[in-house]
């Protein structure tokens, strides 16, 4: 159990120094680019202003109010003293709305959207790699060319089929919105039923693609360990059919196991597409409008997320691989 | 073995099935919570709790229209509003909530915040709306009497009176709002004389001539008038505090127009028609406009917005859709334009290509001409626009837009020798050959004094259209011997370097023009030719390029105060001269101030060319525009 111990401490110590790193680059990177977002929410604001020291104040006011008139040292001095209280300040190409606040309206939709999907995505693929190695022959000539080709597609191009098939030609899905363009949220089974209707199209275009890669990747492994020695051993030995495949099973997992924990990692970022394709709601729409508009505040707030949820997940994985997998528990020992 | 493949497959399959339900489950379950989410952090609460409980009130229980607004008794508009609103605050910048809020130079958006004149793009008109009759001058145009409508009312049924013009004029300085900000330096007082008459007080140079009468006059269609009491309100809850009284989202507004707030949330955004609204006295339009409710979905893009549009979610769009034509032509969709013809819209603002003159040879008028006339115009109309701006040759360039108006204001055969229409290869090189701006060294470009002639092309990544031109102005380049590369920089990097005192990073690049307004087409001659604006650092309001010509200064300074329209004519003729001689920047299209396409799948009657109603195509909710929500009727009634 010592040695549990030990291996915990160093993981624990090298999750602190990466986020430590991720943080510091979190603030400096959106600060390098050569824009002046100040400048952006001037111009929104001096519409029908012709007067040139008036567009001047509206300027210094803004500036003074961000902050960004400050040294550098001084605004990371402060963006992590409020990102500690969860504070991330305004956003600038929302202004005057708070970067919490577009984060926790906006940030739902996507898990929402994303989790079930990847959770899917990744149970049915997983199945049908197993499956395909396993039983091969037909059904293995058809899922593999599937896969393959669903895996290899784009996302945006996987959108907008499923669009322009359900939604445009046959009509039978809407075509954007979280629900229909004229309700107003409320809890009644209508509004319910346009929700899951409109979630449909969205949801299949992450789904699929992910059962793709994820069936490929199991099928690699499964077919891998169906000829390791162990197998052809234990059928030796005349051990069960179904036995067998589930060590075959367990082992072909493994990296399947990361694969899951990183996907749901980079959750948050990962349905801009969707979100686009489809008008859904959701935080990618933001996190593009940060990166264009310059908005360091929700910039560096939603990359914080985004890392923050990738080390965790890679944190967990590193610590579950020392219970479950001999091999990795008996590496870190020896080193 | 068979049999057991047999019992996997049986397995597999049941799991699967079993998935599927899950995950029908688990989209009802999760769904939900978000869909709660934004209906409690409403922007609105308050608000829209009320008019939920007028609607309650209204039509006794009918709680299904609270879930589902009446599709028959809705408006929708697309390309108007991009993310979520900020709150009803009118007085702030930074609301970004567009359907019921824009201040505009061309006429204010008038569904909830109303001006005291409504300006008619059409005519250069500006027509009562809180005001009683016509304006009055005094003789030396520095004093103007505005009388108010007795009908005028607030939401709250209280009277619109001279007091509150007064006050919003004077909150507006105090506090620096857009309004204290654009007419701060043209209007000096406004004075209340009795509870229905007003008098604009021009603020006057040392000579006693008033600073600029067409800056007063944009006045009247430009700036909200609000309620005195409720201002006092606001400056009383935020201790007189310039950025909070900004930020305050205002959800107890009290406004003057047909429609207030009703709901909003991250996805879409409606207001609700004031039945009360005092518009139906006799005296103004005698009856409600026809939409109970407007109403505003947040497409994530101008692709998302143009299905909506197509398949009938939206009445109103404004988006640049390329080849507009074929939606009703080849799609047989009941989609059209305020024209039936191209260029189907009404074109009002110049995008236009200006020259760095401070980049090497672009201060030489012979190499600024040369380009110019070298780009092939009727490529970029057809390719960028698809020919949803008139031609070159249909309406000669000049400062003006292509209204009647403001294509009346000089005189054409005048400056007719000085015209190009464009694609004169020929002729550009005759022109750059003669001034001796040859190729010396044989590698195929041009050198000025030794230099080779070249440059960049700019403009923001993703502005499909303005690429388009930009790409025509470099090839235009290339066969005449001066290279130009285009750049795409993307908008927020780009709209920085151009609007610097000083920049060195683009020779050729495209800003738009204003459309039109009162003061034009003085206002454009301004942000074309204007040397007040050099060395300006965050320079938005024109001469991007930094040419400076002291006559046109002398007739910047001029035009505002002449009333003999003789002269008037003669110096807008001579602008027009100064800017094809010198050529500081030029034309490549004309653009419609707002895009206006309609689908009538619900909603009929739109104001068109032609129709004899005189209503501008403003999206039904800028100027005199609004008066179309009052000519609208349902297809199926």
């Amino acid at each position: 159990m010592k040695g549990y111990g030990k291996y915990f401490g160093k993981k624990i110590i090298w999750f602190l120094i990466t986020l430590v790193a991720a943080v510091i680059l979190n603030f400096i990177l959106p600060r390098l680019m050569p824009n002046d977002p100040v400048a952006a929410i001037t111009a929104r604001t001096a519409e029908g202003i012709s007067d040139v020291s008036a567009v001047k104040r509206i300027y210094e006011t803004y500036a003074e109010q961000f902050g960004t008139n400050k040294p550098i040292p001084t605004q990371f001095y402060l963006f992590v003293k409020n990102a500690l209280r969860g504070d991330f300040g305004l956003s600038f190409s929302q202004y005057p709305r708070s970067v919490s606040d577009i984060i926790s309206s906006a940030i739902w939709w996507t898990i929402a959207l994303q989790l079930p999907a990847i959770i899917v995505g990744w149970l049915l693929g997983n199945i049908l790699g197993a499956l395909a190695a396993y039983i091969r022959k037909g059904f293995d000539k058809v899922v593999m060319p599937a896969c393959l080709l669903a895996s290899s597609m784009p996302a945006f191009g996987m959108a907008v089929i499923l669009l322009v098939i359900f939604g445009i030609t046959l009509k039978v899905a809407p075509t954007s919105g979280a629900y229909s363009y004229t309700m107003i949220p409320n809890l009644s089974w209508k509004f319910i039923k346009s929700v899951i209707e409109h979630y449909q199209l969205p949801f299949w275009s992450i789904v699929i693609i992910a059962i793709g890669g994820q069936a490929i990747g199991m099928r690699s492994m499964s077919i891998y360990e169906l000829n390791a020695d162990y197998v052809k051993y234990s059928r030796f030995l005349g051990i069960k059919d179904g036995k067998i495949v589930r060590y075959v099973f367990r082992n072909a997992m493994l990296p399947q196991v990361t694969g899951l924990a990183l996907s749901l990692g980079s959750m948050v970022g990962g349905a801009l597409v969707a979100e686009i394709i489809f008008s859904y709601p959701g935080i990618g729409t933001s996190i593009l409008q940060a990166v264009t508009m310059a908005d360091y505040p929700l910039l560096s707030a939603t990359t914080l997320i985004i890392t923050l949820m990738v080390l965790i997940a890679t944190f967990v994985i590193d610590i579950i691989y020392g219970f479950i997998d001999p091999r990795v528990k008996a590496a870190q020992f020896d080193s | 073995m068979k049999r057991n493949i047999m019992k996997t497959l049986a397995l597999a399959i049941a799991m699967m099935l079993l998935l599927g339900c899950l995950f029908a489950c688990d989209s009802g379950e999760t769904q939900p919570s978000p869909d709660d989410k934004p209906a409690t952090t409403t922007k609105t609460p308050s608000p829209a709790d009320d008019a939920q409980d007028d609607e309650e009130e209204d039509s006794g229980s009918d709680s299904a229209a609270l879930d589902d607004i009446p599709r028959e008794e809705t408006l929708y508009f697309a390309g108007l509003q991009w993310g979520p609103i900020n709150g009803w605050n009118p007085v702030s910048s930074d609301m970004n909530n567009a359907v019921p809020i824009a201040v505009a130079a061309g006429g204010s958006r008038l569904p909830m915040f109303e001006t005291l004149y409504m300006y008619n793009m059409l005519d250069g008109g500006m027509y009562p709306l809180l005001a009683d009759g016509d304006y009055q001058w005094n003789a030396d145009m520095t004093e103007m009497t505005v009388k108010l409508k007795s009908a005028a009312k607030w939401s709250d049924g209280t009277p619109v009176t001279a007091e509150d013009v007064a006050y919003s004029h004077e909150f507006g300085i105090k506090y620096n709002t857009n309004h204290g900000l654009a007419m701060g330096p043209y209007i000096d007082t406004i004075e209340a004389v009795d509870g229905r008459t007003v008098v604009i007080k021009a603020k006057v140079n040392e000579s006693g001539q008033p600073e600029n009468p067409l800056m007063v006059v944009q006045y009247l269609g430009q700036s909200y008038i609000f309620q005195k009491a409720w201002l006092q309100k606001l400056e009383a809850r935020c201790n007189n505090d310039e950025a909070a009284i900004k930020k305050d989202p205002a959800e107890d507004v009290v406004y003057s127009g047909p429609y207030g707030p009703y709901f909003a949330n991250d996805q879409k955004v409606i207001i609700k028609r004031n039945d009360n609204y005092w518009g139906q006295d006799p005296s103004m339009w005698g009856k409600l406009p026809a939409p109970k409710y407007l109403a505003h979905v947040m497409y994530a893009d101008n692709p998302a917005g143009e299905v909506a549009f197509k398949a009938g979610e939206v009445d109103v769009c404004q988006q640049f859709i390329p080849n507009i034509q074929d939606l009703w032509l080849k799609d047989g969709l009941p989609i059209s334009t305020y024209m039936d013809e191209a260029p189907y819209h009404l074109s009002a603002s110049l995008p236009t290509a200006w020259y760095n003159t401070s980049s090497y040879g672009l201060d030489n008028a012979v190499i600024r001409k040369a380009i110019a006339i070298a780009v092939d115009y009727d490529a970029i109309i057809a390719n960028a626009m698809t020919n949803q701006s008139p031609k070159f040759t249909e309406v000669p360039r000049s400062i003006m837009n292509p209204t009647d108006g403001e294509q009346a204001t000089y005189n054409k055969a005048d400056v007719a020798h000085l015209q190009w229409v464009g694609n004169d290869v020929e002729g550009a090189k005759k022109m750059l050959d003669d001034a001796g701006i040859v190729d010396t060294d044989g590698d195929g470009w041009r050198e000025y004094n030794g230099q080779k002639l070249s440059y960049n092309a700019c403009c923001p990544n993703g502005w499909t259209d303005w690429m388009a031109a930009m790409e025509i102005v470099a090839a235009a380049g290339e066969k005449i011997g001066i290279e130009i590369t285009t750049e795409f920089p993307e908008w927020s990097v780009y709209q920085t370097v151009v609007t610097a005192a000083n920049q060195d990073l683009y020779d050729i690049f495209m800003m738009g023009t204003d459309g039109s307004a009162p003061t034009m087409p003085w206002g454009r001659l301004r942000q074309l030719m204007s040397s007040e604006f050099i060395g300006v650092e965050g320079n938005w309001s024109g001469n991007y390029g930094h040419y400076s010509n002291p006559r046109i200064d002398e007739l910047i300074a001029l035009i505002p105060t002449e009333t003999d329209e003789a002269k008037l004519r003669e110096y807008y003729t001579e602008a027009v001269e100064i800017y094809l001689t010198d050529v500081p920047s030029f034309t490549l299209m004309y653009r419609p101030a707002l895009f206006d396409s309609v689908n009538e799948s619900v909603w009929t009657n739109y104001p068109e060319q032609g129709d004899g109603n005189n209503i501008p195509p403003t999206n039904l909710l800028n100027g005199y525009g609004i008066a179309g929500l009052y000519q609208i009727e349902l297809v199926n009634p």
